[in-house]
């Protein structure tokens, strides 16, 4: 028995590749790339003597405003993880704008954002600037709203930079990796060998 | 159990190293790389963010074995229809749970991608309508849905559906997703989806080939002898396509981003470190393919007794590793 390629084989196998290519054209043309931020202001790492009035994010391509109210985020954390930002974000076009209230007490605030890209696909970064003097505001943002939305009152213990992927540490999951791995490996080599 | 049975019957636990390799590298993908939390957006509960990279490294298992499953027929050929179809008449049902599990994995995806998206007041539909990923994934449902409806009338009417049309619609239902992953702002971004694309396609049939040789036909001698020459010449183009693709990519991707130079991007990002694994994961494979080619092929057309099984677990293993890797790589940025 050797390699016989026949007539038949051969017609199945160019309308196979012919369906495979046909197939890929077809879907392959609506790629699009994500929105990269290209400009901010206050920018990343700006030491301000005067505190901004809004947050404006500048992006290579428009964003999309999304079916729901709260697609589009800007959050601006203060120095004692007071929220900052009033919350009704503005898009125009490649720009979205986040007014603030009066920022209060002098140090670092975390501008944190989340975006609708032209393509669909949600891009979310972390921007920091650092007021130098005590700005016009109060010691905590009006309304009293000192923590993050409900859902992120849990991952404040998390820095957000050090690569943990939050509450249960990065050992337990490589250890479960590992335990799966071994007994699916065992499984199928045992049963691959005593059925020879 | 008379002796056709047990040579007909396919042996599932085969594919257990794929299956739990696939996971387990999605898991740690998932660990060493997973984006941080944005300070002040809120962020979905970490079963969630966990058991994304998990349904869709499950999703990308049913995918390979649903169309290893439709090759299967192709591999074997026309030929000695006797001997092949008690094999692929006992095939059939796990075809089409390996189907159903693909869309109810992709759905599940689904899902769990809306409640990320959206935390505190998750709404798929909405998801579907804003999200590209979202789209892919309801059309990968109906897909693997529509290959689950195959399976079951190729096994009813064995004659009505050419294998042929099922190997078409499993593979392309492979392709909405890929492209909702990654993309790069520059103009090679064309290319790239179109590589990404033919990167997954040769990827699944590699590694979707070599899992139903090893389930079903792993124990017959007589059909191995059949399969294994014409899966050996496929793999090994689907093999060359996977790293020349696969190399493609990461350097469009890894290129978008001037600030970093090359080994900067390779060695010092999560995104370079899963490109140097996936590397190594291809390298192993492709030397374990080697050896079954080389030692394991001419005894097997011999029809002598081989290690073939054994060695075939192995290397669905260092590919099931790449896909879950593959999982943490399309999730992960680069920088």
């Amino acid at each position: 028995m050797t390699l016989r390629i026949t007539a038949v084989g051969r017609l199945r196998a160019a309308a196979l590749s012919l369906v495979t290519l046909v197939a890929l054209l077809v879907t392959a043309a609506p790629a699009a790339a994500h929105n990269q931020l290209i400009e901010s202001d206050p920018a990343d790492g700006a030491s301000l003597d005067e505190a901004p009035q809004q947050v404006t994010l500048t992006f290579d391509q428009p964003v999309q405003r999304g079916a729901g109210e709260d697609v589009n985020q800007v959050a601006v954390t203060g120095p004692d993880g007071g929220s900052w930002a009033k919350g009704d974000v503005r898009i125009d076009g490649t720009s979205v704008t986040a007014p603030l209230h009066p920022l209060g007490p002098a140090g670092e605030y975390v501008i944190g954002f989340r975006v609708l890209s032209a393509d669909g696909h949600p891009v979310s970064e972390e921007l920091r600037f650092t007021l130098a003097s005590h700005g016009p505001g109060g010691d905590s943002p009006p309304g009293g709203q000192t923590t993050a939305p409900p859902q992120a009152g849990a991952d404040d213990a998390r820095s957000g930079d050090d690569g943990e992927s939050g509450g249960i540490p990065v050992w337990v999951w490589i250890a479960a990796a590992v335990v799966l791995l071994g007994a699916g490996v065992t499984v199928a080599l045992r049963t691959g060998s005593d059925r020879q | 159990m008379s002796r056709a049975e047990a040579t007909s019957r396919p042996r599932l636990e085969t594919l257990t190293g794929l299956l739990a390799a696939a996971v387990a590298g999605a898991l740690i993908g998932f660990a060493g790389a997973a984006a941080g939390p944005v300070r002040g957006i809120a962020a979905a509960d970490e079963v969630v963010s966990a058991g994304i990279p998990v349904t869709r490294a499950v999703m990308n298992v049913a995918a390979v074995v649903t169309v290893g499953l439709a090759l299967l027929p192709v591999l074997l050929g026309g030929a000695r229809e006797k001997l092949t179809r008690p094999v692929l008449t006992a095939a059939q049902p796990a075809a089409t749970a390996a189907a159903l599990l693909w869309a109810a994995a992709a759905g599940a995806a689904l899902v769990l991608q809306a409640v990320e998206y959206r935390p505190a007041a998750p709404d798929v539909g909405g998801y579907v309508g804003d999200v590209a990923a979202g789209k892919a994934l309801v059309l990968v449902v109906v897909l693997a849905l529509g290959m689950a409806g195959l399976s079951v009338v190729a096994a009813l009417r064995p004659d009505t559906v050419p294998a042929e049309v099922r190997v078409g619609l499993g593979l392309f239902a492979l392709l909405p997703l890929p492209v909702t992953g990654h993309a790069t702002g520059w103009s090679l971004h064309d290319y790239a989806a179109i590589s990404i694309e033919l990167h997954v396609l040769a990827a699944v049939t590699w590694t979707g080939g070599l899992a139903a040789i090893a389930a079903v036909v792993g124990a017959n001698r007589t059909l191995l002898a059949t399969a294994l020459p014409r899966f050996s010449t496929l793999a090994t183009g689907c093999l060359a396509c996977v790293a020349v693709t696969g190399v493609f990519n990461a350097v469009v991707e890894l290129g978008g981003h001037p600030e970093l130079s090359l080994p900067a991007a390779l060695f010092g990002t999560a995104y370079g470190v899963l490109v140097l694994v996936k590397v190594a994961c291809l390298a192993g494979a492709a030397a374990l393919g080697a050896y079954l080619r080389a030692k394991l092929l001419p005894r097997v057309l011999r029809h002598r007794r081989t290690s073939l099984a054994t060695w075939a677990a192995v290397e669905l293993t260092i590919l099931g590793l790449a896909f879950g890797f593959a999982v943490a790589l399309g999730r992960t940025p680069v920088g």
